[in-house]
């Protein structure tokens, strides 16, 4: 009756990892911080502008780890409950085509909004994050508009759609690419490979504000998950509202993924390796795999940023880390004979 | 308790032009098992899900104690009536442990741990259908008649009253399925309420109080009754649309079915 590792061991670890990471994330940068300097800045009760060590701490470093955890963590959390809700193991945040739908949005925003009297910053979201954002809400309600119409919303149904759609979107990047002119095609490039590197708090409080609710919402639904796989009729027969349960997970998860895709760039990997992973340790029962997976995604994307700030002297972008490392990382524990249970 | 869950004149159609069933009446009631026999495609799967309250009849009521089914609250009901369905194919590898806590969910919150009572509850089902010595084992892993008897003690999990099985038997061999066919019993004997959708119709004749044969050309209720009454060669021959034989089994005295047995021995 006991899950594979003792439940206060796992969130000891957790905090202890997170901690870690997190404390590693402030101080190790372009340029590597000392807590000593800052602990002195502290003391000397100076505002933080006028400290060089904190101001770099708080206003760049902080809202950088919070971030990545935020995103990482969304994007985690957000691939469990896809492939709950595909019933697919290979189902990441970007299966159905919102970040596709995303970066189409920035595109568009770049190649026809620029140089407009449309570009202006809402709230917080450039016109190139408004772009996606809206871009990206708009594919999820399409696809949804349309499984909805068979009566139980098929995943076969999403899956194809939201691949369909994916691929519709990327082929109008393409064309896009060919029409823009040759400057802008190198700041795309960089937004589509994704990075964190915020200053200040604005992303942070976005961030914050929408993944929050809807962390929460997908967390309450972990027990059902748990009923919907093992087929919908099972889950249907002991009190599982069905079509609800699928269209909340879907909206939510929609949600959270444009969210993130639309503020820090389609970041890839994270929602796939980071779920698999950690149901290794902590087996299939969403209750527990949920808010592991959030910690750990919010980890792993925190570590990804350290390293993506010192591999070169400059940036590398974070989207290209996760792969690099991730990747690897993945194929090494797919190797291992847990991954060979998983039946589709 | 003594639950009575009634079909009154009920009838279903996916779609309106073709009906599956019509008009049919059917009782499930506590410590008496049910079979739903017949042809393929004759809507036996169908009626036991229409039973179940997952789909309503386009006519005709479904009582839970002369209640309506369809009124109850879908947890109240699961608290009641546990439905198993004929195939069931997991997404996620689950220890067998973990299959039958799942049984709890009508019992528990949204984030609800497994209380105490609910630890008893899962072990004792685990007990009750012998396989208490597999609850550490990856479910995926079991034979078939051991995954049928966790999918079992699943639903038991769920403390129902009555229970609603489609197919039961139909990937076992015939050892395992006379095994699943005496836990029934002893389920039954216990006070649960039973209804079966098989296709083994001599496990049925054994070991069911009541079967009711479904017949597609009939579009509802061919015959219900006692295995000796139901089990004649001309109501199965009509129902099946083929020549049945019945004999009485040389040991047990219950009504044997065979298909087309004088066609067979000629075709050697």
């Amino acid at each position: 009756m006991k899950p594979t590792m003792s439940r206060t061991r796992i969130i000891f670890a957790l905090v202890f990892i997170t901690g870690a990471i997190g404390v590693a994330s402030l101080l190790i940068g372009t340029e590597t911080l000392s807590p000593e300097q800052a602990w002195a800045e502290w003391q000397s009760g100076r505002p933080i502008r006028e400290c060089p060590t904190l101001s770099i701490l708080f206003y760049q470093r902080l809202p950088r780890t919070l971030t990545a955890w935020l995103a990482g963590s969304a994007l985690a959390l957000v691939g469990c409950a896809f492939q709950a809700l595909l019933r697919n193991p290979l189902a990441t945040p970007y299966t159905l085509g919102i970040a596709s739908a995303g970066a189409l949005g920035a595109w568009v925003a770049t190649v026809f909004i620029q140089g407009t009297v449309l570009w202006v910053t809402v709230w917080t979201f450039s016109p190139i994050q408004a772009s996606a954002f809206v871009f990206a809400s708009l594919n999820a309600l399409f696809i949804y508009l349309l499984a909805a119409r068979n009566p139980r919303m098929a995943p076969s149904v999403l899956l194809l759609t939201g691949v369909t759609l994916g691929m519709l979107c990327n082929a109008g990047i393409l064309f896009l690419r060919y029409l823009a002119a040759p400057d802008r095609l190198v700041v795309m490039d960089r937004w589509l490979m994704g990075g964190v590197d915020v200053v200040g708090f604005d992303i942070v409080r976005t961030l914050l504000i929408g993944l929050t609710p809807c962390a929460i919402l997908l967390l309450a639904q972990s027990a059902k998950l748990d009923q919907l796989g093992f087929g919908t009729e099972l889950a249907a027969s002991r009190g599982v509202h069905v079509g609800r349960l699928q269209a909340v997970v879907f909206f939510v998860g929609s949600l959270m993924t444009a969210l993130v895709a639309s503020t820090v760039g389609p970041i890839g990997f994270v929602g796939l390796i980071v779920p698999h992973s950690v149901r290794a340790i902590t087996g299939s029962r969403h209750r527990i795999l949920m808010p592991v997976s959030l910690f750990c995604g919010g980890a792993f994307l925190c570590f990804c940023d350290i390293i993506a700030r010192r591999l070169l002297t400059g940036e590398t972008p974070i989207g290209i880390i996760t792969s690099l490392f991730g990747g690897p990382f993945f194929l090494y524990l797919l190797t291992r004979k847990r991954f060979t249970d998983w039946e589709t | 308790m003594n639950q009575r869950l009634v079909a009154h004149r009920v009838s279903f159609a996916y779609d309106p032009q073709t009906p599956v069933f019509q008009n049919i009446d059917a009782t499930i009631e506590s410590g008496r098992i049910a079979a739903i026999v017949g042809p393929n495609g004759a809507g036996k799967s169908t009626l036991l899900r229409v039973l179940s309250g997952l789909l309503r009849p386009v006519t005709g009521t479904v009582m839970l104690n002369d209640k309506p089914l369809h009124g109850l609250h879908a947890i109240d009901r699961a608290r009641l009536i546990a439905f198993l369905p004929q195939i069931i194919n997991p997404a996620f590898a689950l220890k067998v442990s973990e299959v039958v806590s799942m049984g709890r969910y009508p019992h528990m919150g949204a984030f609800a741990t497994l209380s105490p009572h609910d630890r008893n509850v899962v072990e004792r089902c685990l007990h009750d259908t012998e396989t208490y010595e597999l609850r550490s084992r990856d479910f995926m892993t079991l034979s078939g008649g051991e995954r049928q008897r966790v999918l079992v003690a699943s639903i038991l999990a769920q403390e129902p009253e009555l229970l609603l099985l489609d197919e039961p038997t139909s990937a076992l061999d015939l050892h395992h399925a006379h095994e699943v066919f005496v836990l029934l019993r002893r389920l039954a004997g216990d006070g649960y309420g039973i209804a079966v959708v098989t296709h083994d119709l001599n496990l049925a004749a054994r070991f069911c109080d009541h079967l009711l044969l479904m017949s597609q050309t009939h579009q509802g209720l061919l015959a219900d009754g006692p295995p000796e009454c139901v089990l004649t060669e001309e109501l199965l021959s009509r129902a099946y649309a083929a020549s049945i034989n019945v004999c009485a089994h040389p040991i047990t005295g219950s009504p044997l079915v065979t298909a087309e047995a004088d066609t067979l021995e000629r075709s050697r």
